[in-house]
């Protein structure tokens, strides 16, 4: 239907200019009526409003435009001569058209009414009566016309019978009746004796009916409401109004710095004029984006076909508008994934009768506005990806190696769809893989400054969420400075901003190696300074903490990360200008920018910065820690530290609370323990190898210190120095340094390292330091544990058993689904990405297969989502914590066991 | 002047000569950067430009300063010192000089030079252009068109397509 509306659209505003030419044309024929080339640019004009509405099925309108296209024709090949009775029919089609043409644009379909038919008749017999007198011989010539001809008519009379039922003009009906009823008898007539009823129904027709029909159409206005416009004047009009809304910020700082209320006054409605004019010229670029999902019934039909699949489209939010640019660059990839996903997602009819499915596939394109940016969804019920599938596809090309592979959450494994040289189809049929690739599609659609996002579940279906800008033009953005320069930072890429005044900076940051990060809200931010990024000179490093730290929280690409920066100003609009070609290819940079001032601004190219920390050689680190930041399963953010010269030591980062230094004449005894004065208390202080079998901590000026705050308390271990962070896929073997107090060990750069486990290491320092009434088991229960990592198996066992409880630890849900099976259970802690079965399947067999609907089921993720919050209520999880949080989990375990108790007991 | 003198007589002639002699000489926009006389061609300058306000790119390559506001274009400015070599000494601590700024190049987009001082038009009869010599102290001759030796100077006239070409991808 929207790509029928747009031609129609096209097809009106096109006619209307053409009919007030064709007006003009027809007086000018009558006073030059040898003038061919006005009898041919009228017959073209009439010509293409017949081919028009013939495509469109306007059958009354195609009836006015033939019988008037042939009268042109015999004009047109000299046949006959222009006379003012000619003139007249002809313009009497004309007024027809228009009034059919102002119908259609206010309603949509033709008008309902005989008049036009009666006309269409007239207008007939007019042309068949001009044939006749331009061929000399009429018997012959008529004959076959007429016969051939009647038949037409007749047709439309039946069309207009129907129609005029559900007509509303009761009076007229009767009177039109006759008429029409006369006329057709006329038209029957004309077969028969040509001559006598020609002639007197010609006058009837010029005579008698115009009178009653002029006014109607004479009446029909055809307004002007569409003008044709170079897209190049409504460009500059736009690169104008750019300059105007500069100009009005400059205006506004000066009126705000002079202070004097008329000119506030006036500027404050010059800018009110301004945006608005902004706003209006930029309509003018904006489409709906309708007219990009009209191509598409047609190409999934076509694709539908091909694939021999039965696809049902539909279409949401067409009306949704954005930037005529855009328009034109998201088509491309857009009918590339609509490619995709019915040739490689929606599966073939038997096979989804199979599954239960109805035989049509579904596929739903969806876009609306959200937060000043566009969605655009591609959505289908089809066989949904594999994240195994495509794990196994990127080695085998080449693309990761297994380990990356195996590292791969689920989610990020569907990405792996959009890496270069990537292609799921397992054979290339004609319609997928013609050298196009997803990652094509990805990198257009990130030209745009817009993201791809993809989520899908085997057998369910595919969901493709693009994210693009309205406009490329004119975008928000936040003003920073640093060194005494201000940057725009598109206001996309902004999460929020922090200020730490210097008393919290000293809290919430630390210092690891040469990383910084910041605890927001107990998730570990990577700080990056702007200064460092731009290799601006250090200026004092010092001076920035008097003044506290000014964050500001950017979403590149997925994850976050906190840019400090020295102020922040004012949130603008900005026009978007590029930087010359010298200046072009530093990654930092995506533009430049007039200021109110008109100073230039350099815009920030958010991505670029991850990239640019990443790449610098003294910014190695950041980067590393920035770009793998991963949000997944197993990963986790590590403190790697030392003791002496050889024992190197991990501990999740998570844990930490603060890390700090204290001169080694700050250590004090008392009653047998070592402890220290810290922020007003006195806090124990632990050496690790009073626990452990390693080396002692070597006589130093100063030691470091781990601060952990646990159960409402600080405690911290003392160690030879803090090495670095890293973000890593916890992967550690338990054998050969299976002990109390470590979990395992890994390779870390070449040492191997011991990952600690705190929560021992502290209750074996102090058995009463986690004593908490609520946390310990009171009652004797038995928890399945089922965990992939054997680093998370052996913490959680750990503080589990630490807590009072049995334990029997599985290293995946099969093995915890067998064993569920074969034993008796109080509470079963289960994580969620594991091999062979995940926690979620686990939890639906223990539900269902297991008939188990009492048994509390806690999941444990490294990071918890809402997400997964739903999906794990789905499948019968009662509780979701965060593996790390050993209170938390403990005291989940304690209140589901004791709810447990209290309902076996009633 | 010589060349006119010469051909003053034939009196008849003179419109002729008079546009053979314009067709025989070349404008040349005149600057200084330190001790040097730079030129280049009348018809590679878009405008002069004094003052305008610079705002330094980081990580820009050596030779640009940073980008000017020209009336809502923003060019980049690069400076002529260091993109041509200049010896150190006068190229070195000037970042904080004020310039003045050659608006020069392609107008699809012209890049601002940033120079000492301005000098004159000049004109300049063809014949009196050489080609550079072998070297010129302290300046890299691939930026260097030609040379007119001056009664007491030279002038080192630029090649503007060298100088607004970007080298990419290098290594800053």
């Amino acid at each position: 239907m929207g790509m029928e509306d747009d031609i129609l659209k096209d097809f009106l505003a096109e006619s209307k200019e053409n009919l007030e030419l064709l007006d003009q044309q027809f007086v000018e024929l009558e006073q030059d009526p040898e003038n061919e080339e006005l009898i041919k640019s009228i017959f073209r004009t009439i010509h293409t409003i017949k081919g028009t509405s013939g495509f469109f099925g306007f059958t009354t309108l195609e009836g006015i435009a033939h019988f008037a296209e042939d009268i042109l024709s015999k004009l047109r090949d000299g046949l006959i001569k222009v006379n003012e009775d000619i003139t007249t029919m002809l313009l009497q089609s004309v007024d027809y058209i228009k009034a059919i043409l102002a119908e259609l644009e206010a309603n949509g379909k033709e008008p309902v009414d005989t008049e036009y038919l009666d006309f269409i008749v007239d207008l007939r017999n007019f042309s068949e009566r001009i044939a006749k007198e331009a061929s000399g011989s009429p018997e012959e010539a008529q004959g076959e016309e007429a016969e051939e001809k009647t038949q037409e008519p007749a047709e439309a009379e039946q069309a207009k019978d129907t129609k005029e039922t559900d007509k509303s003009e009761k009076e007229k009906e009767p009177a039109e009746d006759k008429e029409a009823q006369k006329a057709k008898d006329e038209k029957k007539g004309t077969g028969k004796n040509p001559e006598s009823e020609k002639s007197s129904e010609k006058p009837k027709a010029a005579k008698k009916k115009p009178a009653a029909r002029k006014p109607a159409p004479s009446a029909t206005h055809l307004t002007e409401t569409h003008v044709r416009i170079d897209v190049h004047l409504l460009d500059q009009l736009m690169t104008l109004a750019g300059e105007l809304v500069l100009s009005r910020n400059r205006l506004t700082q000066l009126a705000n710095q002079l202070n004097d209320p008329e000119f506030l006054t006036a500027n404050q409605r010059m800018s009110l004029v301004v945006t608005e004019l902004q706003e209006q010229i930029m309509k003018t670029r904006m489409q709906p984006i309708g007219n990009v999902f009209n191509k598409f019934p047609r190409i999934v039909r076509d694709l539908a076909k091909t694939a021999e699949k039965k696809v049902q489209l539909r279409i949401e939010g067409a009306e949704t508008e954005l930037d005529r640019s855009i328009i034109e660059s998201i088509k491309d990839p857009l009918t590339h994934m609509v490619r995709n996903s019915i040739d490689h997602g929606i599966e073939p009819p038997d096979i989804r009768v199979q599954q239960e499915k109805p035989p049509v596939g579904t596929l739903t394109m969806k876009a609306y506005h959200e937060g000043g940016q566009v969605i655009i969804e591609i959505v289908d019920d089809g066989a949904g990806i594999d994240p195994n599938k495509l794990r196994k596809k990127a080695v085998d090309k080449g693309i990761i190696t297994e380990e990356q592979a195996e590292a791969l959450s689920d989610r990020e494994a569907l990405m792996l769809i959009f890496q270069p040289g990537f292609s799921t189809a397992e054979k290339v049929t004609n319609i997928s893989g013609r050298g196009v690739g997803m990652d094509v599609v990805k990198t257009n659609i990130e030209k745009l400054g817009g993201t791809v996002e993809l989520m899908s579940e085997v057998g369910v279906g595919t969901t493709i969420k693009i994210k693009i800008p309205l406009t490329l033009a004119i975008i928000p953005a936040l003003i920073v400075t640093s060194q005494g320069q201000r940057y725009a930072i598109p206001q996309v890429n902004l999460v929020e901003l922090v200020h730490l005044n210097p008393n919290l900076m000293e809290r919430d940051v630390q210092r690891i190696g040469n990383s910084e990060f910041y605890r927001l809200r107990g998730e570990i931010l990577p700080l990056i300074r702007l200064r460092n990024v731009l290799r601006l000179e250090e200026e004092q490093q010092q001076e920035s903490v008097d003044e506290g730290m000014n964050i500001v929280v950017l979403n590149a690409g997925g994850h976050l990360f906190g840019l400090v920066v020295d102020s922040i100003s004012d949130s603008e609009e900005i026009v978007v200008k590029p930087l010359g070609s010298h200046l072009k290819h530093i990654p930092v940079f995506a533009g430049t920018t007039l200021m109110g001032d008109g100073r230039v601004a350099l815009i920030l190219d958010v991505v670029g910065i991850t990239s640019s920390a990443a790449a610098g050689d003294d910014a190695m680190k950041h980067g590393t820690v920035v770009s793998t930041k991963a949000v997944e399963d197993d990963h986790q953010f590590l403190l790697l530290c030392t003791i002496g010269q050889e024992e190197y030591f991990a501990l999740p980062l998570a844990l930490v609370n603060r890390l700090d230094k204290i001169k080694a004449t700050d250590l004090e005894f008392v009653g047998g323990k070592e402890v220290i004065q810290y922020r007003g208390h006195s806090m124990p202080v632990i050496r690790l190898e009073n626990y452990l079998p390693i080396s002692p901590l070597p006589e130093q000026d100063e030691y470091h210190l781990i601060v952990f705050h646990m159960n409402h308390k600080d405690i911290a271990f003392l160690v030879s120095q803090i090495d670095d962070s890293l973000d890593l896929a916890i992967d550690v073997e338990e054998g050969t340094f299976k002990q109390e107090g470590i979990l395992g060990s890994a390779i870390i750069k070449d040492r191997t390292t011991l990952f600690l486990d705190v929560y021992q290491i502290i209750s074996m320092h102090d058995p009463d330091f986690f004593t908490q009434e609520e946390l310990i088991a009171n009652v004797p229960a038995r928890i399945l544990l089922a965990e992939d990592s054997t680093f998370y198996r052996n913490l959680l066992s750990s503080y589990l058993t630490g807590a009072g409880y049995e334990v029997v630890a599985t290293e995946d849900g099969q093995k915890a689904w067998e064993t569920f099976q074969s034993d008796h259970f109080d509470l079963v802690i289960t994580d969620i990405e594991m091999p062979r079965m995940n926690g979620f399947e686990l939890s639906r067999k223990i539900r269902d297969e297991g008939g188990n609907k009492d048994i509390p089921i806690i999941a444990v993720t490294s990071l918890q989502g809402e997400e997964n919050r739903q999906r794990g209520l789905e499948a019968g999880i009662d509780d979701y914590q965060a593996k790390l949080d050993r209170d938390q989990v403990l005291r989940a375990a304690a209140n589901l066991l004791g709810e447990k108790a209290m309902e076996t007991a009633a | 002047m010589r060349q006119t003198n010469e051909t003053l007589p034939a009196v008849g002639e003179k419109g002729k000569v008079i546009e053979m002699a314009m067709a025989e000489t070349s404008q040349f926009v005149t600057f200084y950067y330190g001790k040097h006389f730079f030129g280049l061609p009348i018809d590679d300058v878009i405008e002069i430009n004094r003052m305008l306000d610079v705002t330094p790119v980081p990580m820009a390559p050596d030779y640009v300063s940073g980008v000017v506001n020209l009336r809502g274009q923003i060019l980049t400015a690069i400076n002529l010192a260091k993109r041509i070599g200049l010896a150190t000494t006068e190229a070195s601590d000037d970042d904080g000089k004020e310039h003045n700024n050659v608006i020069m190049g392609n107008r699809e987009e012209p890049v601002s030079l940033l120079v000492e001082s301005i000098g004159d038009v000049m004109t300049i009869p063809n014949d009196e252009i050489e080609p550079p010599p072998d070297m010129i102290e302290g300046i890299n001759l691939k930026y260097v068109n030609q040379v007119c030796k001056l009664d007491s100077k030279l002038l080192i006239i630029l090649d503007s397509k060298a100088l607004e070409k970007a080298e990419n991808n290098k290594n800053n």
